[in-house]
């Protein structure tokens, strides 16, 4: 009797797992780790970068870029550029939204028109300031006129808040904020907030063939060191880490691929230049060269970056060689006599806002203070929480302050809203006609030879008049188990290559 | 007793009208708002557009005219949409409740299956090895940060399979077993701080009751030592405890922070940490104004416990 009874339990529990088994073996699901949940899914109003990872795999855009941070077509197959103020996009025939729809000009035209709209609220919209008309031409072309020359146009169209939306579903809904109709290799299919969120193959997405996998899980895990337990025990199959030690583990084991690439986020030490001693040239420049980029890189992120002077090293095309830019590299003695020209030979006290987040850089600002010493500066740091930390930065009450800008391959679209004076997040107060001039002549240029050197110009100015100290581009990372195949990084920490990746 | 209980139920309206206020009016106090925390510090925008984003999120209009709008709202059962996520918060809220009532349960049940036993075997010092051993790990329970044993439990348990969450909760009743096995180790890093408590309060406690005459008139009738314990000593004994258990599980109702973040779990503590990160102002609300409720419900069962167990004590004023 007992024995019948046990040999009952046996086979059901046989039974409970096979099923598994088999059921593993006929979807292709992979299952990714992020420390983040997304806030709200409308690409075109979005702003946090767990928003932006998510979408790009939801829907498409004009252009894209690739892994080599290059703009390719995606939803426009070609671009016609007669004058340089004028773009036809001839769109792709045949796409088809998540709903049915083939995606037409109607849709690219009503997508930037909602961009430009104030009601909107689209951070996409500082991207297409000189757009003067969009005019539809036929069911698959597009015109658009710009008032002036914008050489950073075709990559802001780039950016995941000018993706475009399917006109009938946001006459429908609304907004797309919880619901998803995009063209995208993915297709949203279940969303439990702060937990889970599963994607399925979009199986009439224009490339042939992609995606390979049946279904996508992004799972929420808030911890660094959870997430990477998740990888090891292969519960999960890759996650996205920024943790310096972290990422210093997983490498050690030989079970998993690390993928790291440096990164268009470039890590600041800024200064409100209307603050007092920072409104002296000299005294920003001598703390410039008390800085060792090398160390805060070091100590701060285990080495995991690159030093970069005021556009990121991975922007290939226009990246200065750190040996080019002046007051990168420490000369304590050089910095000391400059505080002593503008009168404070025994340096002075003041204090650097900083939060204990990864993008609020406390460790970056540790390192800093230490540094600092050599030249008599003391830096008292200012740690706070996270929504003051944002809060001083809207107030500008900080003396200075450790920040991770969000950058570009493209120097317009980068440099030209952080220290243009009429930049929207210039939050240092800087107001300089050479700078001003250089920037806005950039931006009207379209051709790379006739930028090239306005640029170089420009890197050298912003580091001689030093009102933020570029210190590196951290790099991106993605921890991977050996058995997915196809993935790619990218710099901007886009997961779009998630399309060709295979288990 | 009735009455009694309606009396302490409509203490509910008062205790919430004055939380509602608080909270409303202290959130506005910090630093920051929904609005910049949205912003961030990549973002630009025109001036029409801050308009627009002002009264999305309800940034133009006096906070005593938001207070009473909002209220107007609450008493319909509309708590609004989160400034975050555009979703309805009460919903959202509720769809937490059942794992943070859950784990609370559980690490109840796990704090008092492992304390009670323990202080009582250490109070009624049957072997003083025994006692100060038990002692000892009492000290441990209440020393060991439960973030750095979650945190451990995490990185030594993550290979067996379904043990440990990994953004893949699921409830008791789509699947009770896999979610009672995830639930374990979470519910045990709570516990054992839980259970070291309620060892030491039920010792202390029993250690008093021991030297009561009328457990000496028990063993003096001869009656067998485990019914001393338990029927009499025991009994009596527990009275401290329940106030303590009650104490903790209206505290852990409010979500237990910490545990939720390192095992990634959906709770609502977690949905409160990240509201106030995010000045999420009316899901704040929403949840301060629900777990008050709790709080003042939990109080009510304690009592009615603690009645139910102490026939002397007489909750009804009236009756003397």
């Amino acid at each position: 009797m007992r024995k019948m009874a046990f040999l009952a339990l046996l086979a059901a529990l046989f039974a409970l797992a096979v099923p598994q088994v088999f059921a593993a073996g006929a979807e292709k699901v992979l299952t990714l780790g992020v420390d983040q949940e997304v806030i709200g899914l409308d690409p075109n109003i979005v702003t946090s970068f767990s928003s932006h990872r998510r979408v790009d795999l939801l829907y498409n855009k004009l252009v894209r870029h690739n892994e080599n941070l290059e703009i390719v077509p995606d939803l426009a197959a070609d671009i016609d550029i007669p004058d340089n103020v004028t773009y036809i996009f001839n769109l792709r025939k045949g796409v088809k939204f998540h709903n049915g729809q083939e995606m037409t000009a109607d849709d690219v035209v009503f997508s930037l028109n909602r961009i430009l709209d104030p009601k909107t609220a689209s951070p996409g919209r500082s991207y297409l300031t000189t757009v003067k008309s969009i005019d539809k031409l036929s069911p698959y072309s597009v015109k658009v006129v710009l008032t002036a020359p914008l050489a950073s146009f075709l990559e802001g169209l780039a950016s995941n808040n000018c993706a475009i939306v399917s006109k009938a579903a946001v006459e429908q809904y609304g907004n797309l904020q919880k619901v998803e109709v995009g063209t995208g290799p993915f297709m949203l299919k279940e969303w439990v907030p702060d937990n889970s969120m599963t994607l399925v193959k979009n199986p009439d997405y224009f490339e042939k063939g992609a995606p390979y996998l049946d279904k996508v899980i992004f799972r929420i895990i808030p911890e660094q060191a959870s997430l990477l337990a998740g990888v090891k025990s292969g519960t999960l199959d890759m996650a996205t880490i920024n943790d310096g030690s972290t990422i210093m583990l997983a490498k050690r084991d030989p079970n998993l691929v690390v993928m790291q690439k440096p990164g268009v986020n470039v890590r600041t030490f800024g200064f409100n230049v209307t603050h007092k001693p920072f409104d002296d040239e000299r005294v920003r420049q001598a703390i410039s060269l008390a800085i060792d980029r090398t160390e805060v890189v070091t100590v701060a992120e285990f080495g995991m970056g690159s030093p970069t002077g005021p556009i990121p090293v991975s922007a290939t095309q226009w990246a200065l060689p750190l040996s080019k830019i002046p007051y990168s590299t420490p000369d304590y003695a050089k910095a000391k006599a400059l505080l002593a020209q503008a009168g404070y030979p025994n340096g002075f006290t003041f204090s650097i806002v900083t939060a204990n987040s990864y993008e609020g850089g406390l460790s970056v600002a540790q390192v800093i203070q230490n540094q600092l010493k050599k030249i008599g500066v003391n830096a008292e740091l200012d740690v706070v929480e996270w929504g003051i930390y944002i809060d001083r930065w809207v107030k500008r009450t900080f003396d200075g302050m450790v920040e991770l800008r969000g950058g570009s391959s493209e120097p317009d679209r980068f440099l030209y809203r952080m220290i243009h004076s009429t930049g929207g997040v210039n939050n240092f107060m800087f107001k300089d006609a050479e700078v001003d001039a250089l920037l806005d002549k950039g931006r009207a240029l379209t051709k790379v030879s006739d930028r090239k050197p306005i640029y170089d110009q420009l890197q050298i100015a912003l580091a001689t008049k030093a009102p933020i100290i570029f210190l590196y581009a951290p790099f991106e990372t993605t921890v991977l188990n050996k058995s997915v195949k196809g993935f790619k990084q990218v710099g901007n920490g886009s997961l779009y290559y998630l399309t060709y990746a295979q288990k | 007793m009735g009455r009694y209980i309606v009396r302490r139920l409509l203490s509910l309206i008062p205790v919430l009208l004055g939380v509602s206020i608080i909270v409303f009016f202290l959130v506005r106090l910090i630093p920051g708002s929904a609005l910049q925390m949205y912003l961030g510090t990549q973002v630009e925008t025109t001036p029409e557009q801050m308009e627009e984003l002002k009264r999305i999120f309800g940034e133009d209009k006096p906070v005593p005219v938001l207070y009473v709008e909002w209220l107007g709202r609450v008493v319909k059962g509309d708590f609004g949409y989160s400034l975050r996520t555009s979703r309805e918060v009460l919903p959202d809220i509720l769809a937490r409740l059942p794992l943070s009532i859950e784990i609370t349960i559980f690490a109840l049940i796990l704090a008092l299956v492992i304390g009670i036993p323990m202080g009582v075997l250490s109070a009624i010092k049957q072997h003083p090895i025994t006692d100060v051993f038990i002692r000892i790990a009492g000290l441990l329970g209440l020393s060991l940060p439960q973030f750095w044993l979650a945190s451990l439990m995490v990185i030594a348990f993550s290979n067996l399979r379904g043990w440990i969450p990994m953004g893949n909760y699921v409830s008791f009743l789509a699947a009770p077993f896999q979610n009672l096995k995830m639930l374990f180790f979470p519910s045990l890093a709570i516990g054992i701080g839980l259970a070291a408590v309620i060892m030491r309060y039920t010792r202390n406690s029993m250690l008093e009751v021991m030297q009561m005459d009328y457990i000496r008139t028990a063993k003096a009738k001869g009656l067998k030592k485990r019914v001393v314990i338990i029927r009499h000593a025991l009994r009596n004994a527990i009275l401290p405890v329940i106030t303590v258990a009650g104490f903790n599980t209206g505290y852990l109702l409010g979500g237990a922070i910490v545990i939720e973040e390192v095992f990634a779990l959906p709770g609502m503590g977690r949905l409160a940490l990240y509201a106030i990160y995010q000045r999420d102002y009316p899901l704040i609300q929403g949840i301060v104004l629900l777990i008050a409720a709790m709080f003042v419900l939990v109080n009510l069962i304690t009592d009615l416990i603690y009645a139910s167990v102490d026939p002397r004590i007489r909750l009804d004023e009236k009756a003397r």
